[in-house]
This record gives C-alpha cells, sequence and structure tokens, in this order.
C-alpha cells in the first residue's frame, strides 16, 4: 500500500482505496478512479501529475494523488 | 408540439461539436439562471418546433460540482423530451458512468457513441446491438467531427420523444442493493412520479441533501441504510459507486472488444514530451512566444494598424482600390444631407472615433483568438493549465487563471471571459478580479507618452508597468485569499486531459468569432452609449453666463467635474484637472488618455505616443508624479468594456462593486505610496502623505507575510455556526 506519488511511471497499479473528503472522494470516483480499478503514472512534475485510468488521462495535482492509495 | 432534447455527456466528449453539428448556427448563447455557467440552445436544423438544450459537461450526477447540480436540475425539474446522451467511444467504461444515471431520470435515452472513426482505426470494436439490448436504449454509432450518423441519433431522439413511452432502466444492481433500492422506493410518497422514483431513491441512499431538500415529503430510510452498510461493509455512497461501476464492467466484457491492450496511445507519447519535467516549460515558452509573436507583434500589428490608421483613419487600399476611411464616409454623408454642426461633431469626434478606437483592436483580436481556439482544440491548452499549476498555486490561483492571464495582454474583455473555464467560483472571481493588472495593447500608449515625457525613452518604463501588473495579480493573489471572502483551501486540481486531436476549421472558427463578436456586440453598446456621455459633457459647459456648446474646453462640464474630484488625486501628485479628465476618458478606452492630453493641451491631432504634447507635459508634471499617474492608469478599473464584462462574468451586484473598488483602490494606494515615499527619498519633504503611506506599506507587508491560517479557522467557525443552527 503506497499512495500514488510512489509509484513509478508506466506500471499500471491496481487501485486499493481512494481517500478524502467526500467530495474530492466522490469527484475522483466519477472520474474512474474506483477501487479495483487500474491506474498509471504517465508522467510526473513535482508531484503534480498525468494517469492513464480508465482509458482517459486525467491530470492531478500532488495532493489529489496521496490520497489515491495503490 | 414543440419538443426539448437535452445533450448530455462527459467534457471533451465532442457534445459542443455534436450540438453545432445538429443546430447550425441557429443557437441562443446565454446563462443558466443565476450561475455562470452557459446555457446554449439551438433548433434543431429543419425543425422550428424541436429545441435542442446543451448540458454542462458532467461525469456525474453528483451534487458536488456546479455543473452537475445545474444538469440534473434541468432534468428533474424541467423534464425534457428525449435525452442525446453523447459517449465517447474511445472511452466507453468512464462515460457509461454517467449514462447508467441519466437512465434512471425516466427520460427516454438515445446514446449516441462518437468518435466511432476513431474507434474503427485502432482495431476496437463496439457491438452496439448487443449493448443496446443490455442497456435498454437505443444506442447510434457517431462521428460527430466527420458528421456521421448525426442524423439518424437526432431522428431516434424525436422518434422517442414524440411516443413519451417513460423509460425504465433495465440494469439491475446485486440483489441485496436491489432489494433495499426497492424497499426504499415504496417509501416514497406521490409527490415524486412513477418513473422519478429509482432516481430519488438512489438519492435517498446516497443521502444527496440538495435532492432531498426538493422533496415535499421525506421518508426516514435510516433503517435501509444501516442494513446495506452493515451488510456490504461500506458507505452508501460508495457501495452505489462500485455497484455501478461492477455493472458497466459486466456488460462491456461483451460489447467491447480492445486490440491494441499494451500499446501507448499517441496521447501519451505526445504527453511524454510536452509534459515532460524539464521539456515542459521551454515547450510552453515557445509556443506563448509563437502566439505572441505573431498575433500581437507581427501580423497583430499590421491589422491593428489597417484598422486604426486606414479603416477608421485616412481610408486604405485594396489591390490599388482606394477606399475611404469610416469616419470619412460619415463625413461625406453627413455633409450630404446638411446635418447641423453639433450633431456633426457628436456623430463624427464622439461616436465613430470612440467607438472606431475600440473596433480597432478587433482584428489583432481575432488572430489571437484564433491561435488560441486552436491550442484549446488540439488539447494543448488543458496540459499549459497543468503545466502552471503549481506555479500559480503558489499564490493563491489555479494553474487554469493563466489562460485568461495571457488573453489579458492582448485585450481584459476576452480575458475576462476566458475565465469561464476554471470550475471553481473562489478562483475565477479572483482571475477576473487580477487579469486586468496585466497592460493590455490599448495601455501602452499611455506607456510609451510617460516614458517619453518625463523619462527621456528610458528603456526600464515599460518592463516596470509589466512588472508592476504581475506582482500586483501576485500580490493580491496572495492578500486575498487570506481574507474571510476568499478564505478555504485552494481547490484541489482534478482535470480531465483530451487526447490530442487535429481540431475542425469550423470549430475552430466558431469559437474564434464568439469571443470576438461578443467584444464587438460591447463596443455597440457600452462603448456607444459612454462615448455619447462624454463627448456632451467635453463639448457642453457654461461661458460667458450661458449654457451651451463650448469651444474652449476649460469651460465644459468635463472640466468642471474634473476640477471637483481632482483634490482626490493631489497626494498621488496630479491632482489637476486635466489629468484628471484624460484618466477619466481612459475609462472609455484606455489609450484615450493620450489623445485627451492632447485635445486639453490645444492640440488638433497628436500621434499614438502622443509625442507633440510631451514637452508641455514635462512641463506640468515631475518624473514622480507622472510615473504614480501612469501606475494608477494600468491597476485601476479597466475600460469600460472590460468593466462590462467583470459585470457578466461576476453575474453579481456585490462582487462587481467589489472587483471594481478593490482594482481602484489598489491603484490609489500603490501610486500614493510611490509619490509619496519618492518626494521623501528625492526632496527629503516629509509631511503627512508621508505618514500615510508609511502605514499603508506596513499594513500591505503585514498582510503579505502573515501567517495564512489556511482557511482552517474560517472552515471550523463556519461548521460551528452550521451546527448550531442544526440544533
Amino acid at each position: 500500500m503506497m499512495p500514488l506519488t510512489m509509484v513509478k511511471t508506466g506500471e499500471p497499479n491496481i487501485i486499493k482505496k481512494v481517500g478524502g473528503k467526500d467530495e474530492t472522494r466522490k469527484f475522483l470516483e466519477s472520474l474512474g478512479f474506483v477501487t479495483g480499478g487500474l491506474v498509471t503514472v504517465v508522467s510526473e512534475i513535482g508531484g503534480n501529475m498525468i494517469v492513464n485510468v480508465k482509458e482517459s488521462r486525467v491530470a492531478i495535482n500532488k495532493d489529489m494523488a496521496n490520497k489515491i492509495i495503490v | 408540439m414543440s419538443i426539448k432534447i437535452a445533450l448530455a455527456g462527459n467534457p471533451n466528449c465532442g457534445k459542443t461539436t455534436l450540438f453545432n453539428a445538429l443546430t447550425g448556427s441557429n443557437q441562443f448563447v446565454g446563462n443558466w439562471p443565476g450561475v455562470t455557467v452557459e446555457k446554449k440552445e439551438g433548433k434543431l436544423k429543419g425543425h422550428k418546433d424541436i429545441t435542442i438544450v446543451d448540458l454542462p459537461g458532467i461525469y456525474s450526477l453528483s451534487p458536488y460540482t456546479l455543473e452537475e447540480v445545474v444538469a440534473r436540475n434541468y432534468l428533474i425539474n424541467e423534464k425534457p423530451d428525449a435525452i442525446i446522451n453523447i459517449v465517447d467511444g474511445t472511452n466507453i467504461e468512464r462515460n457509461l458512468y454517467l449514462s447508467t444515471q441519466l437512465m434512471e431520470l425516466g427520460i427516454p435515452v438515445v446514446m449516441a457513441i462518437n468518435m466511432m472513426d476513431v474507434v474503427h482505426k485502432s482495431g476496437d470494436k463496439i457491438y452496439i446491438n448487443e449493448l443496446s439490448k443490455k442497456l435498454g436504449c437505443e444506442v447510434v454509432e457517431i462521428s460527430a467531427l466527420k458528421g456521421t450518423g448525426i442524423k439518424e441519433a437526432s431522428e431516434k431522439a424525436v422518434k422517442l420523444a414524440k411516443e413519451k413511452n417513460k423509460s425504465i432502466p433495465i440494469h439491475e444492481f446485486t440483489p441485496v442493493l436491489e432489494s433495499v433500492l426497492n424497499s426504499v422506493e415504496a417509501k416514497i410518497g406521490f409527490d415524486v412520479s412513477e418513473e422519478q422514483r429509482r432516481f430519488f431513491a438512489i438519492k435517498l441512499l446516497e443521502k444527496d441533501e440538495k435532492i432531498l431538500s426538493q422533496m415535499k415529503q421525506v421518508p426516514n430510510i435510516e433503517e435501509e441504510i444501516n442494513y446495506i452498510e452493515n451488510e456490504m461493509d461500506d458507505d452508501t455512497e460508495s457501495i452505489i459507486t462500485n455497484e455501478r461501476y461492477l455493472y458497466i464492467s459486466s456488460i462491456i466484457k461483451d460489447c467491447y472488444k480492445k486490440t491494441n491492450k499494451e500499446k501507448m496511445s499517441v496521447s501519451d507519447k505526445i504527453d511524454k514530451i510536452v509534459t515532460n519535467r524539464f521539456l515542459a516549460l521551454p515547450i510552453f515558452a515557445l509556443v506563448m512566444f509563437g502566439v505572441y509573436y505573431v498575433a500581437v507583434t507581427s501580423v497583430g500589428t499590421i491589422a491593428t494598424d489597417w484598422a486604426n490608421d486606414g479603416v477608421f483613419g485616412d481610408g486604405w487600399n485594396l489591390f490599388g482600390l482606394a477606399i475611404p476611411s469610416i469616419p470619412s464616409i460619415f463625413e461625406s454623408l453627413l455633409n450630404a444631407v446638411g446635418c447641423v454642426e453639433w450633431l456633426k461633431g457628436l456623430i463624427i469626434d464622439g461616436i465613430v472615433a470612440g467607438v472606431g478606437a475600440v473596433l480597432g483592436f478587433v482584428p489583432q483580436m481575432l488572430i489571437l483568438f484564433l491561435f488560441l481556439a486552436f491550442l484549446e482544440a488540439c488539447g494543448y491548452m488543458a496540459r499549459v493549465a497543468f503545466i502552471m499549476d503549481r506555479l500559480f498555486r503558489k499564490f493563491g490561483l489555479s494553474g487554469k487563471s493563466f489562460i485568461p492571464m495571457l488573453i489579458g495582454t492582448g485585450c481584459g474583455v476576452p480575458g475576462i471571459m476566458a475565465s469561464r473555464t476554471i470550475e471553481n467560483d473562489r478562483d475565477r472571481k479572483m482571475t477576473i478580479m487580477t487579469t486586468t493588472f496585466i497592460p493590455c495593447t490599448a495601455k501602452l500608449p499611455i506607456i510609451a507618452l510617460i516614458a517619453g515625457a518625463l523619462f527621456n525613452g528610458a528603456w526600464w518604463v515599460a518592463p516596470s508597468a509589466y512588472f508592476i501588473g504581475v506582482l500586483a495579480i501576485v500580490c493580491s493573489g496572495i492578500i486575498l485569499k487570506k481574507t474571510k471572502m476568499f478564505t478555504g483551501n485552494p481547490a484541489p486540481f482534478v482535470m480531465e486531459l483530451p487526447a490530442y486531436h487535429m481540431p475542425t476549421f469550423g470549430n475552430v472558427m466558431r469559437s474564434m468569432w464568439e469571443r470576438g463578436w461578443s467584444f464587438i456586440k460591447k463596443a455597440g453598446t457600452v462603448i456607444l452609449l459612454s462615448t455619447i456621455v462624454i463627448w456632451f459633457s467635453q463639448n457642453f459647459g457654461y461661458s460667458n453666463g450661458s449654457f451651451g456648446m463650448v469651444d474652449d474646453m476649460n469651460d465644459s462640464i468635463l472640466a468642471l467635474f474634473g476640477g471637483i474630484i481632482a483634490p482626490i488625486f493631489t497626494p498621488l501628485g496630479w491632482g489637476n484637472w486635466k489629468s484628471t479628465v484624460a484618466a477619466i476618458t481612459g475609462l472609455i478606452a484606455k489609450e484615450n488618455v493620450v489623445g485627451t492630453f492632447g485635445v486639453l493641451y490645444g492640440f488638433q491631432e497628436v500621434a499614438e505616443n502622443g509625442s507633440e504634447i510631451w514637452a508641455t507635459l514635462a512641463k506640468s508634471m515631475t518624473t514622480l508624479s507622472a510615473y504614480s499617474f501612469l501606475v494608477f492608469n494600468l491597476l485601476c478599473a479597466p475600460c469600460f468594456a472590460a468593466i462590462g464584462a467583470i459585470k457578466r462574468e461576476m453575474n453579481n451586484a456585490k462582487w462587481f462593486w467589489f472587483a471594481i473598488g478593490y482594482q481602484t483602490g489598489l491603484a490609489y494606494i500603490v501610486s500614493l505610496c510611490i509619490y509619496q515615499i519618492g518626494t521623501l527619498i528625492t526632496t527629503r519633504h516629509f509631511g503627512f502623505g508621508t505618514v500615510v503611506a508609511f502605514i499603508i506599506v506596513a499594513a500591505f507587508l503585514y498582510m503579505l507575510f502573515k501567517p495564512n491560517k489556511d482557511g482552517t479557522t474560517h472552515q471550523l467557525k463556519r461548521n460551528i455556526k452550521l451546527q448550531k443552527q442544526k440544533i
């Protein structure tokens, strides 16, 4: 178990948990970040990252990435 | 019989393209009531009685974003006759998350799977017959970009709407959840219609407070919630979300075959370079330099010169054919009809000159918008927001604020309008308030005038103006975030990045024109009116004891008015009526400041940088008061056109006045400090003004460096207040 920020780019990972406030968690879920789903980091700048989830690219900042546990 | 069809789908799924294809030019753009979310309506091509409503792009029907609330309120309360649900075929799983929710609303749904051309090309397969059977709705393959399948989709939607069949969602969750949903549905009163019951039951389980407040009688379902939360060991919201995705993957299995599994998509490959941690900023700088160079410097200047000096100046040539300028056309027209002198003055010197000054910027703006529309449509702008976010977050703005400011270097009006893309309300308001601090093209003549007249054209004056603009934005960001109005944690940055693609010519042109047109419209209304007012006050007044037209502007109402309010600016070093009046006319269009000085110093016509009046101006001002004047004009309330844009985008009188007040107030105190402290340094004169300046500087520094409580205390207070209200 580790936050998404620690993940190596290019490797698919299974989401174990999505944390954070209801509001953020729900928004992440509607974008496809759900427990059991796959997520791949495409690129990373200073903790902010672009990830691939359910066939779409999503840009998230460090705080958000830390809330996604893989 | 009139029919309403709503378009619903995720952001970036091609909804706008489809909307444009369905309605053509037959569109009406407005706002959803009470919010600044854009509402687009149009008539279906060839059907006057069929209205297409473009809902905002959303990922779900949860109550967490403004767009979602707007969209679902419309769907629940207005009950359109049918929904066309646009689904991005290249990203079907995530898109179906919204689709399953739309189908619960009891409104007939036609699913239009978009980007089928891309899907076919990549070799993936979507079995639409299977999908249609499993989802229980009509499914059509389309390509909004290429225009295929669009007719079929709209015809199916119209047919469904006419049949008035209530749709019944056939998707089912796991038996436990279904049984709980059934028992909740049974408890719902008759205020909810039959077909909407499932939606309300789900929202009740999700404890969606916005929906609860819309129901006349809220059933007590605590028992059900407790039961299912124990049974599935999770909260109800997560249970339903997970169930949805489970259901989607169960149907996707049979309907969707992906051929190239591990291969990286083209977009991913481009992103690897464009958003690379070392290359991102250099590439971005290069792109921006290119846009700026073409749109503002090279081609843009030619276009502006053509408009200002040709169309609204001395006439221009079209393939050797001399075309007279618009003012001269008006002049000869008015001469021909024998117009009275004063009316001629009003029309030519007032209206045509005033409106023309503003319209002169249109060609340059259109070029800038063309580039920006292209960058937006191809997907690069979304990456820019991502790249800039880290920097902008440091002073309380989001990466998305960068684009408005960039446009603002050309003209503040479209810059302010571009703030619409920022979803977070606080970030958007902050961006609207600070965008016009960046010197726009119309402020450049003022800079040239002051630099030339009092600083011998020193090289540093113009860069210092930009520096002050950027500094004003940064400091405003930091300070405003600490005030009650902007308190709270910055909105987390989450943004879907659309796949890179070549935009169609039509869409880019349409987006360019939409922005340009809204500016032109403003020139025809707000600016037209204000030029008339200023012209009258310039040319009428008391002379020789009677009211009438005056030859000498010193006798005009404007001079009188300027004289009354001029003392306000004495602490800034330019408390004379001429400077005051120049600043006031700057409100029509900033470059008017130069022209006004010209008129006031008795010159008929001055060059753009006012070189004729440099000597006179140098006599009436000191370097300090001139610089203070310059800074005031850069930072204070922008021109009427931009003020109008602020009013429209804020959509709230209180916020509008706060923004204008803040800008003008900031301009005033910054200019005051520059003049007073500068005077102390150069002449060692210490007075009351100096004390005030030092107090302001101290207060400013305190605000800048005081620790930001990050809104937690405010948040805490708010929570306590809320709890108290509940008790």
